[in-house]
């Protein structure tokens, strides 16, 4: 009988401080020596989660920003905020933690594929789009023109900066927005319409992904809609309070859907009437 | 943690003593939890006390003297983390049961009108100073006080027990005392006492704290079946009616 | 031809069994049969860590011994039947199968049955001092087997008028409630309707919270994972039952809650039993026992709530 609790062990292979708050973790299977591939030969579906943590201190679902191409590791950003982050923050390289999954659904694949993308995210959101990102350069060929739009809190919270710098030379636009001004700063302040103008693509032939707190709603009217993205083609990540993981506990549910098994990326439609 | 070896100070004001008593009796924890922490300064338990500041500092029982105020005011200075021990120090417990205005009348009638009181109104800790976190109970659990320290040393947040004595309650095969028309303050009350009193038949009386979002109107329509207003009250007033907790959930 | 066994047979049957078996008789006990296989607090996971850096030692909760249950009537029958298969879809659950399988589950039955509802073993009631019994399995077979000179095997008509039996307490309101749950559909139908529905407001103001409803369905499953580090550096993670009706129950880090009032979460108690169990699983997740009824202290009956809902939805769609 397979546990379905029974987490994996990894070892932290490389750690990276994004912020005064965020670091990001790089880990590998200590056995075997590589992650498994899904139907898809991807390590996860971008989108998907994984549960990090250890025992005596807990779980917390990290969707991994690494290529879904590479087996040898995973990547996580983490934030400081619980039992669970400021334990994984409290470590080294070298250091055993524990992971169980992917799980999830991850960004529908097939569907997007030939399309134009509007990739919309904020704060922690960003590492699924990373993912996705990653996922696009890699068969580049097959997508058409392709936006991210990232909104952090201030200039110092902006993750990735080198990822973002280095997905310029694969076409992909990427917009970066603070929440108010700030210092120095001369980029676009807050998910505003003028960033519409900046945005080229076919809306009949295009998908929206999203993932992230705070102004995605402001970005959903201000830019999705003016640009003619149908909710039937907007994918949003959700956040909900997840233990389990494999649709057992109960938490996560909304409406008829568990986020945990159904999720954690629904068509915004499919979510928008839910009650909680 | 922020040291490798914290340094707490376990300080009482007016109280019974009997929830030091109950980490006393930790006995043999005790002297594990002396391998992770330093306690410097201890009435109750050691002979010798050290100065602050201190990573962590434990307050059992109510301020009510001028002197006992500007003592805790002074510790919440020299200390990181300040910690409140028992009814006394988290809801003023049995020495805030009785308002300023009765103690006068009685001061009057038991000491005659001659007597200068030291005592100025009983109060929780936190009436004067931030709490960071309350260990619960008249007397405290130990296993509880036990989890609150786990839970700093292994740099987490102190967790409260977001369910009523009820699960508790049940899981200790007990009778609804409610359902047997017997006042009960349980489902209001936070559990992590593993109900304790209702098995051991005595009512609930709340002295582990009001639960988050308590529905207290609802329990008071419960209570008025079989129990008169004031004896309600005497129910409320036990641990919760001068506590912000209560006041903030009893009418909708 | 049909086994049957008289109660005195019955107690010395019973007394073989705690010879060989762990034994739990679950007629009195205050919490549902589920706590046997699911228990409000399991230490599911502990490892001993070298040092800190090391997942080092993991240790699995360990497999109890074979026990028996014994006095599980009709309703709990058919929620051990509904729990199984809720533990078992879409991943099946370790800790609740480790346990669920070392048990032998008796029933004590005192109504007609045409098949085996659940359990292993079946006593039915068919007269004075005298029960049939249903026994379909391997395992069951094997123990009756073993103890087979406490059965007697008898044609199946001399029962037939052997046949009455007393309406247990509560009895009439179960009867009911299993008439309401029989068309599953339509409870979906209008408990889904009835989001806004003013009777939600009522209960909230009559809701403890308390949770107790939760604890002795014997279908609700909702549970937490709490880990510990302990004073001895033992780490463990434990699961704990957990209730809908708590405010903490869907409170995330940061302190936003998903059903921020009592409201909410009640009527999301309902919903889960009534329609996404009906969505999921094709049938409601209450199988009319009354428990939650007869144990809470705010004297809430869902059949109640139930039947208002119902009243007002057929009013609501005759009218269309």
């Amino acid at each position: 009988m397979d546990n379905i609790y029974l987490p994996q062990k990894v070892k932290i292979t490389k750690i990276d401080e994004q912020s005064s708050t965020v670091k990001l973790f790089r880990f590998s299977p200590i056995e075997p020596s590589a992650f498994k591939k899904n139907d898809n030969d991807l390590v996860f579906n971008p989108g998907q989660f994984v549960l990090v943590g250890e025992i005596g201190y807990g779980e917390a679902p990290f969707g991994p920003l690494s290529s879904p191409y590479e087996a040898e590791y995973m990547e996580i950003a983490v934030r400081k905020a619980g039992a669970v982050t400021n334990y994984l923050h409290s470590l080294k390289n070298g250091d055993e933690i524990t992971m169980r999954g992917p799980y999830g659904n991850g960004f529908p694949l097939d569907f997007i594929q030939g399309k134009d993308m509007v990739m919309i995210t904020g704060g922690c959101g960003i590492p699924p789009i990373a993912a996705l990102v990653e996922y696009v350069i890699k068969n580049r060929e097959k997508f058409g023109r392709i936006y991210v739009l990232y909104g952090a809190r201030t200039p110092d919270e902006i993750l990735l900066k080198e990822k973002i710098e280095e997905w310029k030379n694969f076409g992909i636009k990427s917009i970066i927005t603070i929440d108010k001004p700030a210092p120095g700063w001369t980029g676009p302040v807050g998910f505003v319409s003028d960033l519409v103008k900046e945005i080229e693509i076919d809306e009949a032939n295009a998908v929206a992904t999203m993932c992230g707190p705070g102004p995605m709603m402001d970005a959903l009217e201000k830019i999705l809609r003016p640009l003619g993205i149908s909710d039937r083609r907007i994918f949003v990540s959700m956040e909900r309070k997840m233990q389990c993981g494999v649709g057992k506990c109960q938490h996560c549910v909304t409406g008829d859907k568990y986020v945990c098994m159904d999720g954690p990326v629904f068509y915004y439609d499919e979510i928008e009437k839910n009650h909680d | 943690m922020i040291n490798n070896k914290p340094r707490i100070a376990i300080y009482d004001f007016t109280d019974c003593e009997g929830c030091e008593t109950k980490l006393v009796s930790l006995r043999e924890k005790l002297l594990l939890l002396e391998k992770k922490v330093d306690i410097v300064n201890w009435r109750l338990g050691q002979e010798y006390f050290e100065a602050g500041p201190y990573d962590i500092t434990i307050i059992e029982g109510a301020p009510i003297t001028r002197h006992e105020v500007d003592l805790l005011k002074e510790l919440r200075e020299n200390s990181k983390i300040l910690i409140a021990l028992g009814a006394c120090a988290a809801l003023g417990g049995i020495p805030a049961i009785m308002p300023e205005k009765d103690r006068k009348y009685w001061y009057e009638k038991i000491y005659t009108s001659q007597y200068a009181p030291r005592g100025i109104d009983a109060v929780p800790l936190s009436a004067y100073v931030k709490v960071d976190f309350s260990i619960h109970g008249c007397p405290i659990d130990e296993n509880e006080a036990v989890r609150a320290v786990e839970e700093l040393l292994a740099g987490k947040t102190p967790s409260y027990r977001g369910y009523s004595v009820c699960f508790e309650c049940k899981q200790a095969g007990n009778p609804c005392r409610l359902l047997e028309n017997k006042p009960c303050l349980g489902p209001i009350t936070q559990g992590g006492c593993g109900a304790i009193c209702v098995s051991g038949g005595s009512p609930c009386y709340g002295c582990f704290g009001i639960r988050d979002e308590a529905n207290i109107p609802a329990l008071r329509k419960i209570l008025e079946k079989f129990a008169d207003e004031k004896e309600i009250e005497r129910y409320f007033s036990m641990f919760h009616s001068r506590t912000e907790d209560f006041n903030k959930n009893k009418e909708k | 031809m049909m086994l049957v066994i008289n109660d005195k047979n019955l107690e010395v049957f019973i007394e073989k069994l705690k010879e060989k078996f762990d034994f739990f008789d679950i007629r009195n006990d205050k919490l549902p049969f589920k706590k046997y296989f699911f228990p409000p607090v399991q230490e599911i996971f502990t490892r001993n860590p070298l040092s800190k850096s090391k997942t080092s030692d993991l240790k699995t909760a360990k497999t109890p011994a074979k026990f028996v249950l014994f006095g599980l009537n009709l309703p709990q029958l058919e929620a051990l039947t509904q729990l199984d298969e809720i533990m078992q879809k879409p991943n099946e659950d370790f800790f609740y199968f480790q346990n669920r399988k070392q048990s032998i589950v008796i029933g004590l039955i005192d109504v007609e049955i045409d098949a085996m509802p659940g359990g292993d073993i079946i006593f039915q009631k068919i007269g004075e001092g005298k029960y049939k019994v249903w026994a379909e399995n391997a395992k069951s077979k094997q123990i009756i087997k073993e103890n087979k000179v406490f059965f007697e095997e008898i044609e199946d008509e001399e029962i037939e008028s052997a046949r009455s039996f007393e309406l247990s307490e509560g009895a009439e309101w179960s009867k009911t409630m299993r008439e309401l749950l029989a068309d599953s559909e339509n409870l979906a139908n209008a408990v889904a309707w009835s989001h806004g529905h003013k009777i939600w407001d009522e209960l909230a103001e009559k809701c403890l919270g308390c949770g107790i409803c939760t604890y002795v369905c014997p279908l609700c499953h909702c549970f937490s994972i709490e880990d510990r580090v302990g004073l001895d550096d033992k780490c463990s993670r434990c699961r704990k039952w957990d209730s809908c009706v708590l405010p903490s129950f869907s409170r995330i880090a940061g302190g936003h809650s998903f059903r921020p009032t009592i409201k909410e979460r009640y009527y999301n108690w309902f919903y889960h039993k009534f329609v996404r169990a009906y969505r999921e699983f094709g049938k409601s997740q209450c199988v009319g026992c009354g428990a939650c009824k007869k144990n809470c202290p705010a004297g809430i009956d869902i059949q109640e709530i139930l039947k208002t809902i119902l009243e007002d939805y057929k009013k609501v769609m005759s009218d269309v």
